[in-house]
């Protein structure tokens, strides 16, 4: 098991919060395990020396088994998108520890913040820089991510010229280049049509599980979307509310929009 | 200014010096003007109660002489229909930035290498500037008949429209005015016979070659005309010809191999070339950005005509002030992303692959022969043609 502790724009480093990486060797159960993890971001007045402490992670704990896509919902501001960077290590938590699976990637919600190169095969491989591969690993580890995503006849189109979808398979499709374990995925779907949010899902199903055991955590707002999970995660306000059983959470939820039409 | 009922000090906000100065004034039109502390008992007396102001605006007058006036220079601000069409042509405008790459049809240039192309690249701008005239304009010719021949023609239309119109001013203006100048800049060749050589036989030599009213076109406007407009429209064209059939990757990949000497005295060709592969991913997300400002803009449905001056300008500032913010934006997601994808800050040790066909194939060679073809034409023609 690796460890690593990463000093990140956290406001309050805590020797009490870390973020364990596993390693691809290690047989552990679940691809992410988040315990009592808790994030605050402190503002400094300008005048006198009174800081504000602001909570954004209270307390949360989580645990997306190997081989599965789970969902992370809750409304808006509630904390989805800073515990996925804790995940993914761009954030450190206040307090609790992370064990995420090794090699884990991250895709943006806007796809245009993902890509960074110019044309599909060059940002597809741009994560394969840091690994030490050959032209030809190369080649074919972008070629199968791009046929895995549906995208392999766009290798040399230029990117702007690609559709929102489009944009967000390639960036799919260079997180599964880097053959990762953990796929960690922010509101894939939101600038996406009907027919181009199904080809995501798609490209999404068919990595999971394999010889590698990818999984995924994905942040959404699409209650249609639940189906092809495995199991979901409901927040709000800071705090995991529920987690386990898709139709569980989705009666939560369920139940949670009639008593708000009620009101 | 004074009241016209009580002779209270009215609201006004001139300034008393200078060409131009600002005022708040009201919009609708007063037959005279009343204070605001104004008591007089005649407002009461003739029942009638002066409609309240509904909106105040802040506008420029810019007066010549302190009268008043307003200077020719504000007609061309963008004001009210101008501003919303200016918004508008820039929501219009194509999202992708000039010369992209066109990967289909897929032709001749395509397949050549881009360390060939960028070799051409140096020859043509060389070239126009140190060989014959008739080399000159059989450059141009090329380069349009090659341009016709390998870009769809809604490309090449639109690319040597502008390019030909602009080497056109060119060549007009220089031809024209090259022997309009001082000539404290001229060249002062003393004549042969004070310098001690022969008389050149001079039969049917004209040095004016075009008289046209007060402008006349010289043998030395000709050769400085040709010379500009036939470098402007080689460097331009051979430059769009180069961009569109060759990816962002085959070009870094060249301009790499040239520069790999320098490494050896120390310069950072691993982060040129990230910087430059990163610039044209940016380029293509800041005309997106400068476009969807614009569209809010005009999606909002402003009433230019009913907006001042400093209304108008605000407007501007803020659009201008928009597009950077989320430029910086961009730039910080773009930052995050690159460090998840475990680029690490250090560009030789984070590898970039370019998948270029780097074997050299019978197009290059044709390629290359062409080019030394040329060079030695272009020497020749230097040498035998007057």
């Amino acid at each position: 098991m690796i460890k690593a502790n990463f000093v990140g724009s956290c406001c309050h480093p805590s020797p009490r919060s870390r973020v364990i990486c596993a390693g691809g060797d290690c047989n552990i159960k679940y691809a992410i395990q988040g315990q009592n993890l808790s994030y605050s971001v402190t503002v400094k007045k300008l005048i006198g020396v009174q800081k504000m402490v602001f909570p954004i992670l209270k307390d949360c704990s989580l645990h997306v088994p190997v081989g599965q896509l789970w969902m992370l919902l809750g409304p808006n501001g509630c904390g989805k998108s800073t515990l996925l960077k804790i995940l993914a290590g761009l954030l450190n938590p206040t307090s609790g520890n992370v064990i995420v699976r090794k090699p884990r990637s991250f895709v943006f919600q806007n796809p245009d913040h993902q890509v960074v190169m110019p044309t599909v095969e060059a940002d597809v491989s741009f994560g394969l820089g840091k690994l030490n591969l050959t032209a030809d690993e190369v080649r074919a580890r972008v070629e199968k991510a791009l046929k895995t995503v549906g995208m392999s006849e766009y290798l040399q189109r230029p990117v702007q010229t690609l559709s929102g979808g489009q944009k967000q398979r390639v960036a799919i499709a260079g997180a599964l280049a880097e053959s990762c374990k953990v796929l960690l995925l922010d509101e894939l779907t939101t600038f996406l049509d009907e027919t181009d949010q199904m080809g995501v899902v798609e490209a999404i199903r068919n990595c999971l599980g394999g010889p590698d055991q990818v999984s995924a955590l994905w942040v959404t707002h699409r209650l249609e979307e639940l189906k092809y999970a495995d199991g979901a995660i409901y927040m709000e306000d800071g705090r995991v509310i529920m987690d386990g059983d898709v139709s569980n959470v989705a009666h939560l939820i369920s139940r949670k929009q009639a008593d708000y039409l009620a009101s | 200014m004074s009241c016209k009922l009580c002779s209270s000090p009215t609201v006004s906000f001139l300034s008393d010096s200078g060409r131009t100065s600002i005022r708040q004034s009201f919009r609708y039109q007063v037959p005279f003007v009343i204070s605001p502390l104004c008591t007089s008992s005649r407002l009461s007396w003739s029942g009638k109660v002066p409609k309240p102001p509904k909106r105040r605006s802040l506008g420029i007058l810019a007066m010549a002489q302190g009268n008043g006036e307003r200077e020719k220079w504000l007609m061309w601000l963008p004001r009210g229909p101008v501003a919303e069409r200016v918004f508008r042509l820039i929501a219009g405008a194509m999202s992708s930035p000039v010369g992209q790459y066109v990967s289909s049809p897929v032709t001749f240039l395509h397949v050549v290498d881009s360390r060939v192309k960028l070799a051409w690249l140096l020859a043509l701008v060389v070239l126009p500037s140190r060989s014959h005239i008739v080399m000159r304009f059989g450059l141009v010719a090329f380069l349009a008949v090659m341009s016709v021949w390998v870009l769809p023609k809604d490309v090449w239309t639109d690319q040597l429209g502008r390019v030909t119109l602009l080497s056109g001013i060119l060549f007009l203006m220089l031809g024209f005015g090259s022997d309009s100048a001082p000539p404290l800049v001229q060249l002062r060749t003393p004549p042969p016979s004070l310098m001690g050589l022969p008389e050149l036989p001079l039969s049917g030599y004209s040095y004016s070659i075009l008289k046209l009213g007060p402008l006349q076109l010289t043998r030395k406007g000709l050769s400085v005309a040709s010379t500009s407009a036939c470098l402007s429209f080689t460097i331009f064209q051979s430059a769009s010809l180069c961009l569109t059939t060759t990816t962002p990757e085959q070009l870094a990949y060249a301009l790499q191999w040239f520069m790999i000497p320098l490494k050896f005295v120390g310069v950072p060709v691993a982060e040129i070339i990230l910087t430059l592969l990163l610039s044209l991913r940016f380029i293509s997300i800041v005309f997106d950005e400068v476009r969807n400002a614009a569209m809010a803009i005009v999606s909002r449905r402003i009433k230019w005509e009913q907006l001042t001056v400093m209304e108008t300008l605000d407007i501007f500032i803020m659009y201008v002030r928009r597009i950077f913010a989320n430029i910086f934006k961009h730039a910080e997601q773009i930052t995050q992303a690159m460090i998840v994808r475990g680029f690490r800050g250090d560009s030789n040790i984070h590898k970039i692959y370019f998948f270029s066909n780097t074997s050299f194939g019978i197009a290059d060679m044709i390629s290359l022969l062409g080019l030394l073809g040329l060079i030695g034409a272009s020497i020749v023609s230097e040498q035998i043609l007057v």
